[in-house]
């Protein structure tokens, strides 16, 4: 079956701006489920200086849409994304001239977590993942992939270093894994399968062509639950990232005590016990306390002097 | 000894056990289940015969969160359990009591939610086969945090967020979370489960109650700090057992082939040194 990254036809190759505006990726909706669709599969999805001002437009756009309650971030083509586009690098520097200045100030606008995007992400990956690639890995809170994708990071086999996709890793899956793939360069490659036995994805997709179909399935699933519960959770849980054990709790404790009294909490049990479908109120409408965490952001930023992002 | 009406404790041999006993409820943790855990977690740990705790539940479920059709209908409760969250000034763990012992949770059946918050707050954790994990909090309209919080500085993240995504329409069977390493065995047949903690526990039991306590205190630090500050507070802990019985008598059991005779463990040394949440004056993160 078809997945939701639309089928190109062959004289469609030529990057053009899509309906939306759109010129490197494919932003669009099935039903409750917004996609972000990476689309130069010719270039193997790579961040050209386009397509990087385009993803902070992108997650933005999807996460204030109310009717989006999950959104999915897949690719085109047989590759899922792999890293910046170093022939724009090469010929074209001054192009990416605003993205190093942004790397340099750790001031990445690409992934849902750069962008505090507060609605579910769920990453579909197929084909190789590499490099800046892991980016959409290490910062989506769902991962699931194609029974053929593979994950590398070859930044050092080029003379580059690894440091934030890789960082992000270590905070979520066991770190040797990471060490190694961040060494091991693009010498060596991380199966599906083994990808899941680290906790790296929850899901493998056999046969890899019902990944789509499969994302968008969890996705509709997942949308069955309050968004205004969900947005606050995540909050919480990638909070803990930025703390200490105690600290993570005790911040998380505002975070739940936040949604006390927000119709989803009665709306929920209520739901529950006449065994039908919840009613939830729009994500829109998540109490402003609910946003006043400890850095009023779902990824709390990182104490300032010392490492903003 | 307070007499228990929602938990269950026993000693078998140097094991004490404490049991969910709500099996109607599915274990799920009311006001008086609630203060009841308080009480026990330090009775057993002060109680000097006791060596590892086991922690498990009576009946088809481990436990389910709290009882929320008992706090809601209970105007005090509710209010108490409110401040209880808005200061996070909770004591139903054995982290939250700064336990220095040992603690197996043994996870038989459902495992739902709040439940969480002892899987999290175990030092070890094994499950029977036919055990299921999900966390339902999001389906019915309420965040889930401090219990989240705590397994996902523990094993693999991704998997803590999926399960609290997914709420209650998906359930994560032993066997994955075994994978995961949020339990370290699982135990099949499930009717085992109680006999195999016991024996675990006793294992256990076997090596220095000094000496596990400190690492265990030096451990659960490790997750308050950055890893060269929890290097530098773990410095301190093995000092700390230097000149300490136990210290000349394991490696002189050891050469003479025999059983190590420990010296008892001291009842609560000090809240200062016990292992549970980072008081407000401790050295924070970075």
């Amino acid at each position: 079956m078809a997945g939701p990254a639309l089928a190109r036809c062959a004289e469609e190759l030529e990057p053009e701006v899509s309906e939306a505006g759109y010129r490197t990726l494919v932003v669009e909706r099935r039903g409750p489920v917004g996609w972000l669709v990476f689309d130069r599969p010719e270039a193997g999805n790579a961040m050209d200086a386009t397509m990087l001002a385009e993803l902070e437009r992108a997650w933005s756009e999807l996460d204030r849409d109310p009717e989006v309650r999950v959104i999915v971030n897949a690719a085109n083509g047989p590759n899922f994304q792999t890293g910046l586009d170093v022939v724009q690098l090469s010929r074209d520097p001054e192009a990416l001239r605003e993205q190093s200045r942004r790397t340099k100030r750790a001031e990445l606008r690409i992934s849902a977590w750069h962008n505090d995007v507060s609605t579910p992400v769920i990453a579909a990956v197929n084909g190789a993942c590499a490099g800046g690639g892991l980016h959409f890995v290490a910062d989506a809170d769902i991962v699931i992939a194609a029974a053929n994708a593979t994950f590398l990071d070859p930044h050092v086999s080029v003379g580059q270093v690894s440091a934030y996709e890789a960082i992000a890793l270590t905070r979520k899956v066991p770190f040797e894994a990471v060490m190694r793939m961040a060494l091991a360069g693009r010498h060596e490659r991380v199966a599906a399968a083994r990808a899941y036995q680290l906790g790296v994805v929850s899901e493998v997709v056999d046969p890899p062509e019902q990944l789509h179909e499969r994302a968008q399935e969890l996705a509709e699933t997942i949308a069955r639950n309050s968004p205004a519960a969900m947005a606050v959770s995540k909050r919480a849980l990638w909070r803990a990232l930025e703390l200490g054990l105690t600290d993570a709790c005790r911040e998380g404790a505002k975070d739940l005590v936040s949604l006390w009294g927000h119709p989803d909490q009665t709306e929920g049990p209520a739901a529950f016990a006449a065994r039908r479908e919840p009613v939830w109120t729009t994500k829109a409408t998540v109490p402003p306390t609910a946003t006043a965490g400890l850095d009023a952001a779902p990824s709390a930023r990182p104490p300032e002097p010392g490492g903003p992002r | 000894m307070t007499q228990y009406t929602c938990l269950k404790i026993e000693r078998h041999g140097k094991v004490g056990w404490l049991i969910n006993n709500r099996p109607e409820q599915l274990n799920a943790m009311n006001n008086t289940m609630r203060d009841e855990f308080a009480d026990a977690w330090l009775e057993l740990d002060r109680d000097p015969a006791v060596r590892v705790i086991v922690h498990t539940g009576e009946g088809r479920a481990f436990q389910t969160g709290v009882d929320v059709s008992e706090i809601a209908g209970d105007g005090v409760g509710m209010e108490r359990y409110r401040d209880s969250m808005e200061n996070f000034d909770v004591h139903f763990t054995a982290w939250h009591q700064g336990v220095q012992k040992p603690v197996i949770t043994a996870v038989n059946g459902l495992c739902a939610g709040g439940a969480f918050h002892w899987v999290a707050d175990a030092d070890v954790v094994i499950a029977a086969s036919d055990a299921q994990f999900f966390d339902p909090h999001v389906s019915v309209g309420q965040v889930v945090a401090i219990e989240a919080i705590g397994l996902l500085r523990k094993m693999p993240f991704e998997a803590v967020m999926r399960m609290a995504l997914m709420g209650r329409h998906e359930r994560m069977p032993a066997q994955r979370a075994y994978e995961l390493g949020m339990i370290s065995e699982v135990v099949d047949p499930p009717e085992r489960l109680r006999e195999r903690a016991q024996e675990l526990a006793e294992t256990i039991a076997r090596n220095s109650p000094a000496a596990m306590a400190a690492s265990k205190r030096a451990l659960w630090r490790a997750l308050e700090l950055g890893l060269t500050d929890a290097c530098r507070e773990g410095a301190k802990d093995l000092v700390s057992m230097w000149g300490h019985p136990d210290q000349t008598e394991g490696p002189a059991a050891f050469a003479a082939k025999r059983e190590p005779v420990w010296a008892d463990p001291v009842a609560d040394s000090g809240s200062d040194s016990a292992p549970g949440p980072a008081s407000d004056s401790a050295p924070g993160p970075g």
